[in-house]
């Protein structure tokens, strides 16, 4: 690396890391933010979950005390349930109930009615009281256990009316068994499942890659407008470095830095993923072997590499072209805010269905931003569709030439001091 | 010799607006030469051409022989250029920042480290310069600035104005400053000011400028004396018509 250029590339990094804004506000703030956050989630989602599911206890106005009811309160204890026995009307009691609170009323009649082929109801009053998770989770515990004896009784009912014959086969004739075809070979997995898994890595991709281009974006703005603002970059013109050091310097700085605050990012990302996914026991889904075929391929992560590589040079050579423009830092800011706009475009458009899926028109319009092929580079380390990321590659190339040919000439014109944007609004005269 | 800086008949438009109109000035190896004008006359605009930061839209410029516009990237190596208002980077001390913009100047560590050295000297600002530059005065940036311009050593010094926004002590030791400097190590400086007692008191020669023109030039004393004014202010607005 040229002497010049090399000392550019030391004192952007070291001027931007410095920066509080930067170093807090892009690098350790999301850094902390969103684990913290995780960390909060896991907390409150766990005590929430432990209080619901740690001893539950129902109170119980058996008007029946026939068998069938005894069955079903000797179904309740087996699964943990406290039962306590009341009398009287519900009514009655409804205001003596904590949140969250289910009250089971039986009524009489109701197990002569089922032994007699006819049906019979019961009533669950829940008490609601601050509408928080707990309740919901208690009450939703009890109806599940309810249905499950309903499930056992009805089977029960199916034996005796047909004996011999099975009575799982008589209440679900039909079985549904799906098969998940992935490249071309059949796996043993529910489309729901796979979604889950899929939808987790292609939404992820797009979502990272947009936010490494707008901090990028945003950083490389902002370095030209602070030299403009301190005057630094007046000077820095007149001493005997190239103007291509001088752009190349501010990209490879902002490259860097971009990078770094990526990491962090994606770490904290992950992170705060890990720790929301795993406090409510959710699960991406174990593929076993269907995961394996839908490894991403090694010229995948290349092609997403050099994807990202040529949107991460296109960006920054336009946001330095743009930051040029501005006259200080406040202005680069207001039109950086304006062309992150075609950035997030193509993720907002990806996370939401598929590009084939649009009107011709509008396709085009996303082939044309070339922020949309790293997004689909990412989602081709799934699929294994590389065509389109490879016409893309193409097409970057010639984009990012074109854009750092721009850059060049206004860093290399009077330009880069002379041109002007203006957010000001003309004063009356 | 060639002339440490060769100006003739240099225009310079932005879009309407001509803001140089035909000036047209030498100054000589050694010299100190300033520019004298009203705010909006024209002289920051020509010592930006001749620093190579913007070019001409006509005429001609030499700095020690060499072109401004198809010869910069030798010009600069010529030249130390010190910006009205100009800043360091905030996040850099001092000293870091002296170090980086040397190193654009020299090869060898020595002589890297012997330029820094004659900033630290020059700046006058010791232990402070192991701090951001963020925290100085404006007296204290502005010192940073100079040191910063000088210390390389270089054949033309242009300082557009160097004592802007300072109090009168700093104003004083900065003007001395540059004028002991120049004289020692032999650097044509080429100011431009619109403080007339401060280009009296340093300039070998001065040129007023008007309107983007060069209307009067010479010593200061000949043109006190050649307009019957008591002073280099006097003389001025007797030349443009305002006296």
């Amino acid at each position: 690396m040229p002497s010049g250029l090399r000392l550019l590339v030391i004192k952007e990094i070291k001027d931007l890391l410095r920066d509080p804004k930067i170093l807090v506000g892009i690098i350790i703030f999301p850094a902390l933010l969103l684990p913290l956050m995780g960390a909060a989630i896991s907390v409150s989602t766990g005590s929430t979950i432990e209080k619901a599911y740690g001893n539950l206890s129902i109170y119980v106005v058996d008007d029946d005390n026939g068998p069938l009811s005894q069955a079903l309160l000797d179904y309740l204890a087996a699964n943990y349930v406290e039962v306590e026995k009341v009398a009287g009307p519900p009514e009655s009691r409804l205001g003596m109930l904590s949140g969250g609170d289910v009250l089971l009323q039986i009524p009489a009649g109701f197990s002569s009615n089922i032994t007699g082929g006819n049906w019979s109801g019961v009533v669950m009053y829940v008490n609601f009281k601050d509408f928080s998770m707990v309740e919901f989770i208690k009450s939703g515990r009890v109806d599940q256990i309810i249905s499950s004896f309903k499930s056992e009784l009805v089977r029960q009912l199916v034996s005796e009316e047909a004996p011999g014959r099975d009575p799982n086969a008589l209440l679900n004739p039909i079985r549904q068994e799906y098969q998940s075809v992935i490249k071309g070979e059949a796996f043993s997995i529910s489309p729901s499942v796979l979604q889950g898994t899929v939808q987790m890595q292609t939404l992820m991709g797009p979502i990272v890659i947009m936010l490494v281009l707008i901090l990028a974006m945003q950083i490389a703005a902002t370095s030209i407008a602070i030299e403009k603002e301190a005057k630094t970059l007046e000077t820095l013109l007149t001493v005997p470095v190239s103007r291509m050091s001088i752009l190349f310097g501010k990209l490879a700085g902002s490259v860097t830095v971009a990078l770094l605050a990526t990491v962090a990012n994606v770490f904290a990302f992950t992170y705060y993923i890990g720790s929301v996914l795993g406090s409510v026991g959710a699960s991406a889904g174990d593929l076993g072997q269907a995961g394996l075929k839908l490894a991403p391929a090694p010229e995948g992560y290349l092609i997403l590499g050099l994807s990202i590589f040529g949107a991460l040079i296109s960006a920054l050579a336009i946001a330095l072209t743009l930051g040029t423009l501005a006259q200080d830092v406040r202005g680069a800011q207001s039109i950086i805010g304006i062309v992150i706009v075609p950035v997030f475009l193509p993720a907002i458009f990806m996370m939401m269905g598929d590009i084939s899926a649009l009107p011709q028109a509008m396709q085009i319009a996303l082939y044309l931003i070339p922020f949309t092929y790293p997004a689909l580079a990412s989602q081709a380390l799934v699929t294994g569709n590389y065509g389109m990321s490879l016409i893309g590659l193409v097409y970057m190339a010639f984009f990012t030439l074109a854009m750092l040919y721009i850059a060049s000439k206004i860093f290399s014109s009077e330009r880069i001091m002379t041109a002007r944007i203006s957010f000001k609004t003309k004063k009356a005269e | 010799m060639p002339k440490a800086v060769f100006v003739k008949d240099l225009v310079k438009e932005f879009s309407k607006r001509r803001a140089v109109d035909g000036i047209s000035l030498e100054v000589d190896e050694g010299e100190v030469f300033g520019l004298i004008g009203p705010n909006g006359a024209g002289k920051t605009t020509t010592l930006r051409i001749i620093a190579t930061i913007i070019k001409p839209t006509s005429g001609q410029v030499l700095v020690c022989g060499k072109d401004a516009v198809r010869e910069s990237a030798e010009v600069r190596r010529l030249i130390s250029y010190l910006p009205e208002e100009a800043g360091a980077y905030q996040n850099l001390t001092g000293i870091e920042y002296l170090r980086f913009m040397a190193s654009f100047y020299y090869g060898s560590e020595d002589e890297v480290k012997a330029a820094v050295e004659e900033g630290v000297r020059i700046s006058a600002l010791g232990e402070r310069l192991k701090d951001k530059s963020s925290t100085y005065s404006k007296g204290m940036k502005r010192r940073l600035q100079l040191a910063r311009a000088l210390m390389v050593k270089p054949r033309l010094a242009i300082l557009d104005e160097p004592t802007s926004g300072l109090d009168v002590t700093h104003a004083f030791q900065l003007r001395r400053l540059i004028k002991e400097y120049a004289e020692r190590n032999r650097i044509t400086v080429l100011l431009s000011s619109h403080n007339m007692l401060e280009v009296e008191k340093m300039c070998d020669r001065v040129a007023f400028i008007n309107a983007g023109r060069v209307v009067e030039s010479g010593k200061p004393g000949d043109l006190v004396s050649k307009h019957g004014a008591e002073t280099l202010e006097e003389a001025f607005m007797k030349v443009v018509g305002f006296a």
